[in-house]
C-alpha cells in the first residue's frame, strides 16, 4: 500500500463545519433573521403596492394570489403594508436596544467598578425605574412628551432605550463587579488609570459576550414592545405600516377577513421567534445561560 | 437573628424604591405639557376661573410643596379627585381594581395546571417528538406578543368556536356564572403568557431532579413511577420556578393593560390607558403607584422566600 498525502480540505468545507458546529437553534434563528433582513432592506422595491395605496382591491375580499394577506378596509394591500413595514420594525427595534445598550452598559460597568455612594445611588434610581412595569413605564413616557411628539419614531426609539437601559444596566454592573477582582483590572488602577478609561479598555472588551447575549434578548422583545404601543394607539401614527398598529386597525375585521390580522402577526411573531432562537443559540455559543422571557 | 436584620433591610429597600417611584411618577407627570386648569375648564376657561381653580387645586405652590401634599395624602389612602369627572379617585379605581384582582386570581388558577402539565409531559417524554413539540409550541408563543395572542384567542373562541361572547362587559344582572365566563378568555390568554415562561424553566428542573440519586433511589425501593413524580421529583422541581412565578405576578401589573383592552374587560389596566388618554393625573398617579407597589412587593416576597427555602443564603 502507498500512504498518499491527502490534499487539504477546501477552505468552503472548513466553513461548512464551523456552521455544523453551531447549535441548531442558532442556525434556525439565523435563517429567519437574515429572510427578515432581506425582506426588510429589497421590500421597498418589490411590494405589489404602495403601503399607503388605496383602492387595490375590494376592501374585505379577503385571501387571494393576487391579495395573499388580505385587502383592509380602506382597499389597502395588507401583504404590501407588512412588507413596508418590515424595515420600521427592525430598525426602531435595533436602535432602541443600541441606544439602550450603550447607555446601560456605561451605566451599570461604571457603577460596578466605582461602587460607593455612586453605585448605591444608581441602583436605587435604576431599582425605581424597574419597578414600574415596562409597558406603563413607557406609556407614561410617551404622554409625558407630549402631543407634538406623540406618533414620532424618534420618541419610541427613545422610549425603548429608556425601558431597556435599566435593565440592561444590572446586568453589566454584575458583569463589571466579577470583572473588577481581575488582576488586569488593578494593575490598570494601578497604573492611574482613569474610571473611564479602565471601563473602556479592561471592562468593556471582557464583558463583550455578557453585553452581546444582552443586546440580542433585548432586541427580541423590542418588536413586542413597539407593537403593544402601536396596538394601544401610543405608538406610531397610522398609516405607518408598523405591524402592531395593523393588527390593532384590522382586528375588528377578524371575522370577515381574519388574514389581515393574522398575516401581520405572522410576520411580528416569526421576527421575534428568530430573534429568541438566535439569541438561544449565540449564548449557547458563548458558554452563558440565558432565560428568554419579557421579564 | 440575622434573617430578621435581612428581611428588614430587604423591606427598608423597597420602600425606599417605592418613594423613588413616586418621585420619577409626580415630575415626570408634572411637566405634561397643558396646565391642569385650562384643561379642566375647556372652553369655559375665563382669566378669574382659570386664575380661582388654580389656586384652588394649589398649582402655584412650588413643585416640591405640590409633591409632599400629594405624598402625604397618598400615604392615607386620600388619591385626590378625577379632573374628568371629580369624582374621587378611590371610588373610581375600587372597583376596577377588584376586577382585575379577580382576574388575576383566575389566571393564576389556570396558570398552575398549565404550567405543571407541559412540564411533566415534557420532562418525561424526554428528548422525543412530544418533547420537542412541546419545545416548538412554548418558544411560539412566548415570542408571541400578548395582544396577538389575546386577538388569535379572540377569533378562535369567539368566531369560530362561538363559545364566548366577544367583549367582557357584564351588565348588574348577570349572575355570578356569567362573570366567570366573561372572564375566561382574558384569564386564559394572561395565564397561558405566564405558564410559557414558567414550563422552560420547569421542564429542566424535573429531568434535573429526575437524574438524581434519592429519585433514583426512590425508583429502586420500587415506588411506582406516578408517586416518584409527584410526590418525590415535582415539589423540589417545584422550588425554583417560585421566583418565575413571583416575577410574573409582577409581569401581570403591565400584561392586564394590553389584555384587559383588547377584550374590553373594565380592569384597571384599562383605566391606566383610558386615563393616560385623557390625562387624567390623579388616576395615572394613584395607577402606577398600585403597579410599582405590586411589583415591588411581588419581588420582596420573591426574596424573602428564597432566603427561607435556601438555607446558604440566610446567613449572606
Amino acid at each position: 500500500m502507498v500512504a498518499i498525502d491527502r490534499a487539504p480540505a477546501k477552505p468552503r468545507r472548513r466553513y461548512r463545519n464551523l456552521w455544523r458546529q453551531t447549535p441548531q437553534s442558532f442556525r434556525i434563528g439565523l435563517i429567519i433573521l437574515l429572510l427578515h433582513l432581506i425582506l426588510a432592506v429589497t421590500g421597498p422595491f418589490w411590494a405589489p403596492y404602495g403601503f399607503s395605496q388605496m383602492g387595490t382591491g375590494i376592501p374585505l375580499s379577503g385571501m387571494t394570489w393576487k391579495h395573499p394577506f388580505g385587502v383592509d378596509q380602506l382597499g389597502r394591500d395588507v401583504f404590501s403594508r407588512v412588507v413596508h413595514g418590515a424595515h420600521i420594525v427592525i430598525l426602531l427595534s435595533l436602535s432602541g436596544t443600541a441606544l439602550g445598550l450603550v447607555v446601560g452598559a456605561i451605566l451599570g460597568l461604571l457603577s460596578g467598578y466605582i461602587g460607593g455612594w455612586f453605585d448605591n445611588a444608581l441602583q436605587r434610581l435604576l431599582e425605581a425605574l424597574i419597578s414600574i412595569p415596562f409597558l406603563v413605564l413607557a406609556l407614561i413616557a410617551i404622554a409625558s412628551a407630549g402631543p407634538q411628539l406623540s406618533g414620532n419614531p424618534i420618541l419610541v426609539v427613545a422610549v425603548v432605550a429608556l425601558v431597556y437601559a435599566p435593565r440592561i444596566a444590572r446586568m453589566a454592573r454584575a458583569a463589571a463587579i466579577d470583572i473588577a477582582t481581575r488582576d488586569y483590572v488593578t494593575m490598570a488602577r494601578l497604573r492611574g488609570e482613569s474610571a473611564w478609561s479602565v471601563m473602556r479598555r479592561e471592562l468593556l472588551p471582557n464583558a463583550t459576550s455578557v453585553l452581546l447575549v444582552e443586546f440580542a434578548l433585548r432586541a427580541g422583545y423590542a418588536p413586542v414592545l413597539i407593537g403593544s404601543l402601536g396596538f394601544l394607539g401610543f405608538g406610531l401614527r397610522p398609516p405607518t405600516p408598523e405591524w402592531g398598529l395593523m393588527i390593532s386597525e384590522n382586528r375588528a375585521l377578524i371575522i370577515i377577513t381574519p388574514i389581515t390580522v393574522l398575516g401581520p402577526g405572522l410576520a411580528l411573531a416569526s421576527l421575534v421567534v428568530g430573534l429568541n432562537l438566535f439569541t438561544e443559540g449565540l449564548a449557547r455559543i458563548l458558554g452563558r445561560t440565558v432565560r428568554l422571557g419579557n421579564q | 437573628m440575622s434573617i430578621l436584620k435581612l428581611v428588614a433591610t430587604r423591606i427598608l429597600l423597597s420602600l425606599l424604591t417605592l418613594l423613588l417611584v413616586s418621585l420619577i411618577i409626580f415630575f415626570v407627570l408634572e411637566i405634561l405639557p397643558g396646565d391642569v386648569a385650562s384643561r379642566i375648564l375647556g372652553r369655559d376657561a375665563t382669566p378669574e376661573t382659570l386664575n380661582t381653580l388654580r389656586e384652588k387645586l394649589g398649582l402655584y405652590d412650588p413643585a416640591v410643596l405640590r409633591y409632599w401634599h400629594w405624598l402625604s395624602h397618598f400615604v392615607t389612602g386620600n388619591f385626590g379627585q378625577s379632573l374628568v369627572s371629580s369624582r374621587a379617585v378611590t371610588e373610581i379605581l375600587a372597583p376596577r381594581v377588584f376586577n382585575t384582582v379577580l382576574l388575576s386570581l383566575y389566571a393564576f388558577l389556570l396558570y398552575l395546571p398549565l404550567t405543571v402539565l407541559p412540564a411533566v409531559i415534557q420532562a418525561i417524554r424526554r428528548d422525543r417528538p412530544a418533547d420537542h413539540a412541546l419545545s416548538v409550541v412554548t418558544l411560539v408563543l412566548l415570542s408571541m406578543p400578548d395582544f396577538l395572542l389575546a386577538t388569535i384567542l379572540l377569533f378562535l373562541f369567539v368566531v369560530v368556536f362561538r363559545w364566548f361572547p366577544a367583549i367582557s362587559l357584564v351588565d348588574p344582572t348577570s349572575t355570578a356564572l356569567d362573570y366567570l365566563w366573561a372572564m375566561t378568555l382574558p384569564a386564559l390568554t394572561l395565564a397561558i403568557v405566564m405558564a410559557v415562561y414558567a414550563v422552560r424553566m420547569l421542564r429542566d428542573n424535573l429531568i434535573e431532579v429526575l437524574d438524581s440519586d434519592y429519585i433514583r433511589m426512590a425508583e429502586l425501593k420500587g415506588l411506582s413511577a406516578r408517586r416518584v413524580l409527584f410526590r418525590h421529583a415535582l415539589p423540589n422541581a417545584l422550588v425554583p420556578t417560585l421566583n418565575v412565578t413571583a416575577l410574573n405576578l409582577a409581569y401581570l401589573v403591565g400584561g392586564v393593560v394590553v389584555v384587559e383592552k383588547v377584550f374590553s374587560y373594565p380592569g384597571f389596566g384599562s383605566l391606566l390607558v383610558d386615563s393616560l388618554q385623557l390625562r387624567d393625573l390623579p388616576v395615572i398617579e394613584a395607577t402606577v403607584m398600585i403597579a410599582a407597589l405590586v411589583y415591588v412587593g411581588a419581588n420582596l416576597l420573591a426574596d424573602i422566600a428564597s432566603v427561607l427555602l435556601n438555607p446558604r443564603l440566610r446567613t449572606a
